[in-house]
């Protein structure tokens, strides 16, 4: 009966089914990398097939073909992935179930599914990846998707593929301005909803919480960035820049670990001299701890918390950028002792491992009673005698603080950390490895600091009584102004290993350093928009005390206003004046005539408008319906002329109906 | 659940009329009597919504949360642009319309858009007989036919007809009833035989067939139909009204189309074979009457004068036999 009023049921035709296959072809591009390659196959097989058939005009496939297809696909990924949770997962599963419903398309229905499942690629493929060209690619995929929509669900045959662009962008471009309110002040949570799954593209970079022989080589040599500093206020001089990371004090003759469990009590440091407060944005790195300046005294993130040994942590691995606000001192003073238990722990050493290097200590120590000229001692000889730092240094054997100290020489910064390490310790005085990062390039665009994985280090902490933990760094021995050397020894290793290096020229440097900025803006400003920004953005607004009842308050109100802007801008639209000269004439001419009280009726023909005029007004007759009948002939005869138009357009402006004689 | 929401129309329905009253024609779409509702589709679009939302919350992602928010605010702009497509719309119609048993019916609308949108897929639905939808260019009107489905004789009367819309991407339904009884009358179909000549005495001598035109009785109001070489075209280019000249047959001579002249059938038999023979009579533009029991339409010829019996043929019902 009324079959013409249900658009949703009528086939599609060729030009939408392309146009839907299209739109997601593009919201499939970004996924394509994680993808595994029988379901791009299976997508391509059976999206392009139905493409081919809609060209040539044909049906879809039986549906017992694309049911049988479903089945075998869906029942693949459960073996594949063992069940459907996960982003990968996920994905996978929409992606699929999209390319089988474009088989199956038959009406415009089935297209209106696709859509759904494009909004959705869209999204996931922005909870994978952060980057400022994927949301625009996101934002271009949701306006064709929208064009193709708005054509998919109309009646309108003139709704062309142009139009439907048009109308699209218009349409999301009045909602942009409700969706930033609602992304400005939608509450925030501190904590995800529920554990939130770590994106698996979020594996482990960075520094670990073990260091073995050659475990920084591959950080030295990659540009990532591990973390951005701004510091309130001077920084520290640059000898002083260390970023403390993990603190390893288990040794098992090769590898440096940590064990939770053997967290021991141990004096609190005092703080000494000048207090550097800075703000510190981690990239995400997969483990819970978090980089400060040695030594952090206060932060602002209430669920992280100080180990004995002076490590940040917090509870859940860093797998989201994050930004704490903290205060160090990069002097401190012990005057406690340092208890028994931990001076046998931190003088720890496997027996019988490295015999040669613990003979050493020994007799090293025995010239050198007093601790602080047994190090000086150490870190001479590291001086004078050939030890080279490299980071491609020989692999080493079974004892390998034995056969750096003593054949091979050649190691960078874990080496002679470890080295350092087990030399005091077997001279009996407490020591542990710090592992972190050291320096850092100022950008001077965006005022911050710019840590790379490169910058990625190892140093000591030595146990003098009277003055406590005190920092050594025995690599600065062989190679003092690391940073410096740091970059030809980089390139010899990068010729070494055969991988070029990118970015060394000092424009190219420049360049890359307004990109971080740029970047940098985008990370904290946008994705590290979090409930702290918000309270923030309220105080800024006047909002006193802001907390989240009142940013809800500020969401609604912030909402109605938009809301109320769509509607002014709606009505606005409806009431936009023709851009045709002709018709944008006449209504003048309508206006004045509505002004001795004739105005024209609801949709009135001009023709119908001009006779009646002509009835009630004898006087205006002719005047009337000379100008009406022209303004036919300009609208709907043969194409106008410019200087007609004109014309026209001053006989309107040159027409003065005197009074109304109604009225008078 | 399809009963739940009918009577929620209905109560709807009822509540607009009682609030609303009946409107005059042609009658503009005001905002206050638009009403609007997700669809289906819609319902999916916002479980979709808040799927994304839950998903850009839990791994605390702006990006993806930025990208939600744009899909909940591109609804809402959709509810707008749903609700503005009818609004300010002007609606007229013919609000009598005229067929025959198991034909075709329809009621001829005409939309008009003042405004400089283009309304797009109005639907004009005329209660649950029959629906159409157009598009409605920026500053025009467009005619639309609505057609009705098949029924048989008697007179249908719509308390209200109803428009809706469900563009931009059909999350929304809006729609709106417009309190304009529309009526219907379905004209038996014609059927049994043609009327056997009358005795020659009964009709003065007259040849009914050359005279019938001939004798001219006076101007009448020009309606729809009317053969052209009828009209007034002098009235016509004096700037007068459009009239036709009125031709009878000669007074004496009136043809009585009676009820009790058929015989031996059952109403509904009998009416169709009066229709037939109304149709025949209007055919030889000869000058008729009919007698139903309890109605008397005196003899005229003319378009009015059919319709006026097709009506009449229509509107009857057995229950008022004397």
């Amino acid at each position: 009966m009324s079959s013409a009023a249900l658009p949703m049921q009528q086939r599609v035709s060729r030009e939408q089914l392309s146009a839907t296959a299209g739109c997601l072809l593009l919201a499939l591009l970004p996924h394509l990398p994680g993808l595994r390659w029988w379901i791009i196959a299976t997508i391509g097989v059976v999206g392009g097939l139905r493409v081919l058939l809609a060209l040539r005009g044909r049906d879809a496939p039986p549906r017992a073909v694309s049911a049988l297809l479903a089945l075998l696909a869906i029942s693949m990924l459960a073996v594949k992935f063992r069940g459907f949770s996960g982003l990968a997962a996920g994905t996978a599963l929409l992606t699929l179930t999209a390319g089988l419903k474009l088989l199956e398309t038959r009406t415009r229905r089935d297209l209106c599914v696709i859509v759904l499942i494009i909004y959705f690629l869209a999204l996931t493929a922005l909870l994978a990846n952060t980057s400022f060209l994927l949301l625009g690619y996101s934002l271009l995929i949701a306006w064709v998707t929208t064009a193709s929509l708005l054509c998919t669900t109309t009646t309108a045959q003139d709704l062309s593929p142009r139009a439907g662009l048009t109308d699209g962008a218009r349409l999301l471009l009045q909602a942009l301005p409700i969706a930033l309110v609602l992304w400005l002040f939608f509450p925030r949570f501190a904590e995800p909803l529920w554990h939130a799954p770590n994106p698996d593209n979020a594996a482990t970079t960075g520094l670990s919480d073990t260091l073995s022989p050659g475990d920084i080589t591959d950080l030295a040599l990659s540009d990532d960035v591990a973390f951005r500093v701004h510091f309130r206020g001077a920084p520290p001089p640059a000898a002083e820049r260390y970023w403390r990371g993990p603190v390893l004090y288990d040794f098992d003759g090769r590898t440096w670990r940590r064990r939770d469990a053997e967290l021991i009590a141990s004096p609190a440091l005092e703080p000494q001299g000048p207090a550097y407060v800075y703000t510190i944005t981690l990239e995400p790195h997969g483990h819970n701890w978090i980089y400060t300046l040695d030594w952090p005294s206060s932060w602002d993130l209430p669920r992280a918390f100080l180990t004995p040994d002076y490590m940040l942590i917090q509870s859940s691995p860093v797998a989201q950028p994050l930004s704490v606000t903290a205060t160090s001192h990069t002097h401190t003073a012990a005057s406690d002792d340092l208890g028994a238990a931990l001076r046998e722990r931190d003088t720890r050493l496997p027996p019988g491992s490295n015999p040669r290097t613990r003979a050493f200590a020994v007799q090293l120590r025995a010239q050198h009673p007093e601790p602080l000229d047994y190090m000086a001692a150490v870190l001479e000889m590291f001086q004078t005698e050939q030890y080279f730092y490299t980071l491609v240094p020989p692999p080493l054997g079974a004892d390998p603080v034995d056969e750096f100290l003593f054949d091979t020489k050649q190691g960078f910064c874990g080496h002679y950390a470890s080295a350092f390490a087990v030399l005091m310790r077997a001279a009996g005085i407490p020591a542990r490895v710090v592992t972190g990062y050291y320096g850092g390039t100022y950008n001077r665009y965006a005022d911050y600091w710019l840590v790379r994985q490169s910058d990625a280090h190892a140093w000591v902490e030595v146990w003098i009584e009277g003055r406590g933990w005190t920092h050594v760094d025995p690599t600065s021995a062989i190679a003092p102004g690391r940073i410096d050397h740091s970059v030809r020894d980089a390139e010899s290793a990068s010729a070494a290993l055969g991988m070029p290096l990118p970015g060394r020229l000092p424009w190219l440097r420049e360049l890359r350093l307004r990109a971080d900025a740029l970047r940098e803006l985008w990370r904290s400003r946008i994705l590290g928009y979090n409930q702290d920004s918000q309270q923030r953005l309220l105080a800024h607004v006047r909002v006193p005390d802001p907390d989240v009842g009142k940013l809800v308050v500020v969401l609604a109100g912030a909402l109605c206003l938009a809301l109320a802007w769509l509607t002014w801008q709606v009505r606005r639209e409806m009431r936009t004046p023709p851009t045709d000269a002709a018709a944008r004439a006449f209504e003048r001419l309508c206006a004045k005539l509505a002004g001795c009280g004739l105005g024209r009726g609801a949709s009135e023909p001009a023709e119908s408008y001009a006779a009646r005029v002509a009835a009630a007004r004898p006087d205006l007759a002719r005047e009337v319906v000379a100008l009406c009948r022209r303004y036919n002939e300009l609208r709907y005869g043969r194409a106008a002329r410019p200087a007609d138009l004109e014309r026209f357009a001053a006989a309107v402006r040159a027409f003065r109906p005197r009074g109304s004689r109604a009225s008078s | 659940m399809k009963s739940l929401r009918q009577v929620a129309t209905r109560t709807l329905r009822a509540w607009a009329a009682r609030k609303f009253g009946a409107d005059a024609l042609p009658h503009r779409i005001a905002r206050r009597r638009i009403y609007i509702l997700p669809t289906g589709f819609g319902l999916v679009i916002a479980a979709l919504d808040v799927a994304m939302l839950i998903a850009a919350l839990n791994y605390n992602n702006n990006l993806g949360l930025a990208f939600a928010f744009l899909m909940s605010s591109l609804a809402l702009v959709a509810m707008h642009h749903c609700h503005r497509n009818l609004l300010d719309l002007c609606v007229d119609v013919a609000p009598e319309a005229d067929g025959f048993a198991g034909g075709p019916l329809e009621f001829r609308f005409v939309l008009g858009n003042e405004s400089s949108l283009e309304r797009r897929d109005i639907e004009v639905r005329c209660g649950e007989r029959g629906a159409a939808l157009t598009q409605v260019a920026a500053r025009t009107s467009a005619p639309l036919a609505v057609p009705l489905d098949a029924a048989p004789r008697g007179v249908i009367r719509l308390p209200a007809f109803e428009l809706r819309t469900r563009y931009p991407f059909g999350w929304f339904r809006a729609w709106t009833y417009v309190q304009v009884p529309l009526t219907v009358y379905v004209a038996p179909q014609p059927a049994g035989l043609a009327r056997p000549p009358a005795p020659a005495g009964a009709r003065g001598g007259v040849n009914a067939e050359s005279a019938g035109d001939e004798e001219f009785a006076g101007l009448r109001a020009y309606a729809p139909g009317t053969p052209l070489k009828h009209m007034a075209w002098k009235v016509l280019a004096r700037g007068g009204e459009a009239a036709v000249r009125n031709y009878t047959g000669f007074a004496a001579d009136p043809e009585w189309l009676d009820w009790s002249a058929v015989q031996g059938q059952d109403t509904e038999g009998r009416l169709a074979q009066l229709c037939r023979w109304v149709l025949d009579a209007a055919e030889a533009r000869k000058s008729y009457g009919l007698r139903l029991p309890g109605l008397e339409l005196a003899p005229t010829a003319g378009f009015g004068h059919r319709l006026a019996c097709l009506r009449a043929l229509a509107a009857f019902s057995s229950g008022s036999r004397p």
